[in-house]
């Protein structure tokens, strides 16, 4: 089997709030199967890479200020992100990486910090930076086909309006803007979402669908998972579940 | 008006006594609505006022800037750890005032919730402001950390009182450029110790030049991201230091600053900067050199800060972890210690823990040496195990115990060395627990 290649971009400076972990959890989950999963990362000024030679492209979370400093040098990526993403390259967005793949992030002041413009979503930012969407979060979600509850975290400021593909319903927590009833992005080889903790740590179903997608995307087998023991992982969402969900 | 204030405060003080309860920040907050906000204005301090604040150690660095006065023989005034915001501060001013609202006292050494330092010190005349630190923990209440730190820094630049900061943090030293007016930045430093690394060891922020965004270069890391850093670019990072910690030797408990020797109790690089900030302060302030030095070497804590049980004839280790700094220090401080050893970890999710706990992920869990086996506990005992087994741990040897006590006899069952590792919530109940443990087969 071919190596599973992954671009973690900007993990230096989007990393809020364990987001990190996804990439660790992949990676954990990769070895267990003895996938090779090789993680190279992308930052401000780094030599341009082959987007379309990744399986997976991953952004995560960050404060304002980082989202602003990465923001004029994603626009220079533009054009290698779309072609990996039309090659079928997954994209793996959080929180930040979310917003900045719509058409424009409007902060707190006013100002505008252009997106990619890959999907039509736009996000605004309220006035007051005390206004959040934070705290447990639950978002049914049907990417298997079946219906999966997902549990994370969310605590962004951004309401991010127009998402014509969610990942998934709100059944606790916020989700795209305050109090609304979808949650994310999707698309077949995107999620983008607003759930930190790290969001794959509970969910090892969504762990497994990116790997499997990208391990079996441009070949003509179907290729199975081994089953790992979730025994934990699972115990914990359930533990939320129970908790949320009443 | 203030007369009335007062006396309201203080008939609150009384009635609050006479149910036996001590006043916590209920006259405090009742003033700050009477006052719109302003609730530490109407106080009348003539003594200089000392504020501690930072993500850790405030309470520490408070207590031992206190002792230093008040062995010097001052009469001075402390707040109780907690009572740190500006109703909190304003309670306690209340009961030390009279009746005009003048304080009576030497020296006030207050901590100082990090969002409250502009709060209370645009009420009152600040001496000395003593930063230690900035970690993001406290995101759920504070937004982002760099907003905080934008707050402080608008105070900073009005101030030009003395400013004692932590040179190895970029995210404080960064304060001292806020004032250039300002004549009296003072910039605290330790070389580095045994354990220093050259590359970070443990996920952080404020890798980034705060003036111009260039990463930041290190000739060492102590831990997190504190350590000799310096932005190539533009210089930040290039000061004076007022004081340094040389020539710690952790093993032997020893420390320099200022060509003098200090023997502290607690043997952690953590504790270190925390001793050093306060070495500073006293030199600051022209204290007598041994009583200094009785302060730093006498310093130790109880409520769970490497504090020690039995559990029947083996030793436990109990250490608060509010964030990832403070469970990487003491995963530091059980590596470097032979033999093998158990951990449990006690995880709890309460208001007071800011409901996030994704910053167990930025616990570096691959460094564990000798662990032979994990009990986790609290309320999100099973989220710490999932992070311990991701890391690479065998899950086969971690233990779920949700419930506090049978997670304590779960650890005891087995011989050997113990450590134990709570958040800020779950500390309390752990020490109960530990004291309460009798052994032996239920
Ligand atoms: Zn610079």
């Amino acid at each position: 089997m071919k190596p599973l290649k992954i671009l973690h971009m900007y993990a230096d400076m989007l990393d809020l709030y364990g987001d990190s972990g996804n990439m660790e959890i992949i990676k954990y989950r990769c070895k267990m199967r003895d996938i090779e999963c090789i993680i190279d990362t992308y930052s401000i000024d780094s030599d341009m890479p082959d987007f379309s030679s990744y399986d997976l492209i991953y952004i995560g979370g960050g404060a304002d200020l980082e989202q602003q400093h990465i923001s004029e040098d994603l626009l220079k990526c533009r054009d290698g992100i779309r072609k990996a993403y039309e090659n079928n390259t997954f994209l793996f967005l959080i929180c930040g990486g979310y917003q900045l793949m719509g058409k424009y992030y409007r902060d707190a002041d006013g100002n505008d910090i252009k997106g990619l413009g890959l999907f039509d979503y736009y996000t605004v930012a309220p006035e007051s930076r005390r206004m959040r969407c934070i705290g447990n979060i639950v978002v049914r979600t049907k990417f298997t086909g079946k219906n999966v509850d997902v549990v994370g975290f969310e605590n962004h400021g951004g309401q991010t309006h127009d998402v014509k593909t969610p990942f998934g319903e709100v059944r606790f927590g916020n989700g795209n803007c305050s109090k609304s009833h979808y949650e994310g992005y999707f698309e077949k080889n995107v999620i983008a979402t607003y759930l930190h903790g790290p969001m794959l740590a509970k969910n090892p179903e969504i762990a497994d669908y990116i790997i499997s997608y990208c391990i079996n995307r441009n070949s003509s087998e179907n290729i199975k998972l081994k089953k790992l023991d979730d025994k934990l992982e699972k115990d914990c969402r359930q533990v939320m579940l129970d908790r949320l969900i009443k | 008006m203030n007369r009335i204030l007062i006396l309201i405060g203080k008939i609150i003080v009384g009635i609050l006594r006479l149910m036996g309860r001590s006043a916590g920040n209920l006259p405090g907050i009742v003033l700050w609505h009477l006052t719109r906000g302003k609730c530490c204005k109407m106080f009348k301090i003539d003594c200089p006022i000392i504020a501690v604040t930072g993500t850790n150690g405030k309470t520490s660095v408070t207590n031992c800037i206190a002792q230093l006065f008040k062995q010097s023989g001052k009469k001075i005034i402390i707040n109780k750890e907690g009572n740190n915001l500006d109703t909190g501060i304003c309670s306690l001013l209340l009961k030390y005032c009279d009746m005009s609202g003048k304080v009576n006292a030497d020296m006030l050494i207050l901590e100082t919730d990090e969002s409250h330092v502009p709060v209370v010190y645009s009420q009152q005349k600040l001496d000395t402001l003593v930063v230690l630190d900035f970690f993001r923990d406290q995101l759920d209440r504070n937004g982002e950390m760099e907003t905080l730190i934008q707050k402080i820094n608008g105070f900073c630049k009005k101030f030009d009182g003395n400013l004692i900061l932590n040179g190895d943090d970029p995210n404080t030293a960064r304060l001292g450029k806020a004032n250039p007016q300002n004549k009296n930045v003072k910039y605290f430093h330790a070389q580095p110790y045994a354990f220093a690394t050259k590359e970070i060891f443990e996920a952080s922020e404020g890798r980034f030049c705060p003036f111009c965004g260039q990463p930041l270069e290190y000739e060492y890391y102590q831990y997190s991201h504190i350590g000799k850093f310096l932005c190539k670019n533009c210089g930040f990072g290039n000061y004076d230091y007022y004081i340094s910690a040389e020539n710690i030797n952790l093993e032997k408990h020893v420390f320099y600053a200022d060509g003098h020797k200090y023997t502290p109790k607690l043997n952690s690089i953590y504790n270190i900067y925390n001793m050093t900030a306060v070495a500073g302060v006293a030199k600051l302030y022209n204290i007598d050199r041994k009583i200094t030095d009785k302060v730093i070497s006498g310093y130790t804590v109880k409520n769970g800060r490497m504090e020690n049980f039995m559990l029947g004839d083996r030793k436990a280790t109990l250490n608060l972890a509010k964030n990832p700094v403070g469970a990487n220090m003491t995963l530091r401080v059980m590596n470097e210690m032979q033999g093998e050893k158990e951990l449990l970890f006690v995880l709890n999710d309460n208001v007071a823990d800011g409901l996030d706990v994704s910053w167990i992920w930025d616990i570096n869990f691959s460094i564990f040496e000798r662990v032979t086996r994990v009990v986790t506990s609290g309320t999100r005992a099973y989220d710490i195990a999932v992070r311990i087994k991701c890391s690479g741990y065998d899950a086969d040897k971690i233990v779920v115990v949700p419930d506090l006590d049978k997670a304590v006899e779960e650890l005891a069952k087995t011989e050997g060395r113990k450590f134990v590792i709570a958040n800020y919530t779950a500390v309390q109940p752990t020490r109960t627990a530990l004291k309460n443990y009798k052994g032996g087969n239920k």
